[in-house]
């Protein structure tokens, strides 16, 4: 049987993160990113870590960057709002390049998460990148350059599957 | 009870090569007793009780140094969720001082919001934590030490503190320890 329009964006978004040398995935369970779990869950070559709140996962990404490790966020939008005090920490006190991938939930403003989705990566200093398709890919390693380069978090905001 | 200051300096003391990450009150208290100070990172007001978390991170990331947290009640309370990720986690080099006082010092000394009977301890045990201790005297502390923090993790150790505003150290800001910090880590 032929693979999903999903399934293959999924599978190219997790080549993706080998090819930028992801070690670790800290992640919160996300309807829009329902493709990607579906690879992750079935892979060990990139290490999970589960963590009960948004930003209480962004600190534990910062704490492997700063071991040596290269970790990604993965999230819905809903959840990334109560992220806001590890946001500015990991900006503004301990300057660590961190590669943060979203669901991005009611991006044609259907609801109150996408209407504020944008405007607060505004306000908190996040450069980010909308991924529509799986010819936009290439956003993850480029995301990760200007990270790398800026030493701060940049977001990549996915629109996959509407509930 | 247990003066924070010197909670801070018998930790610092029996640390060896262990990284610190300590949060409010014995953040701004690490910096003046610190034996260490390359591989502390004081957070102070910096982290709205997310340090614990930062430590898991490096603790995942360096399984071969013993990494210690120092929080506050007030900040694990800000954060409570970390108890479950830690014991899901269970890295074996992690851990965590909880200096219990009741109050936020660094603010003034308000009183939590938490009724009298809930207990830390209980909470780490039933997440998963592989070991807990309590200390209510400086001197059990000290003799003690030793053999807690050489056990295999994630251990949790409850320290009763004296409550109280307590006095108003200088403000290291941890942006100002990170690069030193990083750079430590490479290297060894």
């Amino acid at each position: 049987m032929a693979k999903g329009r999903m399934q293959l964006f999924g599978e190219k978004i997790f080549e993706e993160f080998k090819k930028c040398g992801i070690t670790h995935i800290v992640w919160l369970p996300c309807f829009q990113l329902g493709f990607i779990y579906d690879v992750m869950m079935k892979q060990s070559e990139i290490e999970l870590v589960p963590v009960c709140r948004e930003g209480e996962g962004v600190a534990v990404a910062a704490g492997l960057a700063l071991g040596g490790k290269k970790p990604i966020v993965l999230y819905q939008n809903t959840g990334i709002y109560e992220s806001g005090d590890s946001m500015r920490m990991v900006t503004f006190e301990l300057h660590v390049p961190l590669l943060i991938m979203l669901g991005y939930r009611g991006w044609k403003g259907t609801d109150s998460a996408g209407v504020v989705m944008e405007p607060t990566m505004d306000a908190w200093q996040v450069n980010y990148h909308v991924m529509k398709s799986v010819e936009d890919v290439g956003m993850i390693s480029l995301a990760d350059k200007e990270a790398q380069e800026a030493r701060k978090p940049v977001a990549i905001l996915v629109v996959g599957e509407e509930p | 009870m247990i003066e924070s200051m010197d909670a801070v300096k018998v930790i610092s003391e029996h640390r060896g090569e262990a990284l610190i990450i300590a949060e409010m009150t014995p953040g701004t208290e690490l910096p003046i007793v610190t034996t260490r100070p390359e591989l502390d990172l004081p957070f102070n007001w910096a982290a709205m009780g997310k340090s614990s978390s930062v430590g898991l991170g490096l603790a995942l990331a360096r399984p071969d140094r013993k990494v210690f947290v120092m929080d506050g009640d007030g900040s694990l309370l800000n954060n409570l969720g970390i108890l479950m990720t830690v014991g899901n986690a269970a890295p074996r080099n992690f851990v965590h001082f909880l200096f219990d006082n009741g109050v936020y010092r660094c603010t003034g000394g308000q009183r939590l919001p938490k009724v009298g009977g809930v207990d830390f301890s209980a909470l780490a045990l039933e997440a998963g934590y592989a070991s807990i201790h309590k200390f209510s005297d400086v001197a059990t502390l000290e003799k003690s030490i030793d053999s807690v923090i050489s056990e295999a993790g994630p251990t949790f150790v409850h320290l009763k503190i004296v409550p109280g505003a307590g006095p108003n150290y200088p403000y290291v800001r941890v942006s100002d320890c990170v690069d030193a910090f990083r750079e430590a880590l490479a290297k060894s």
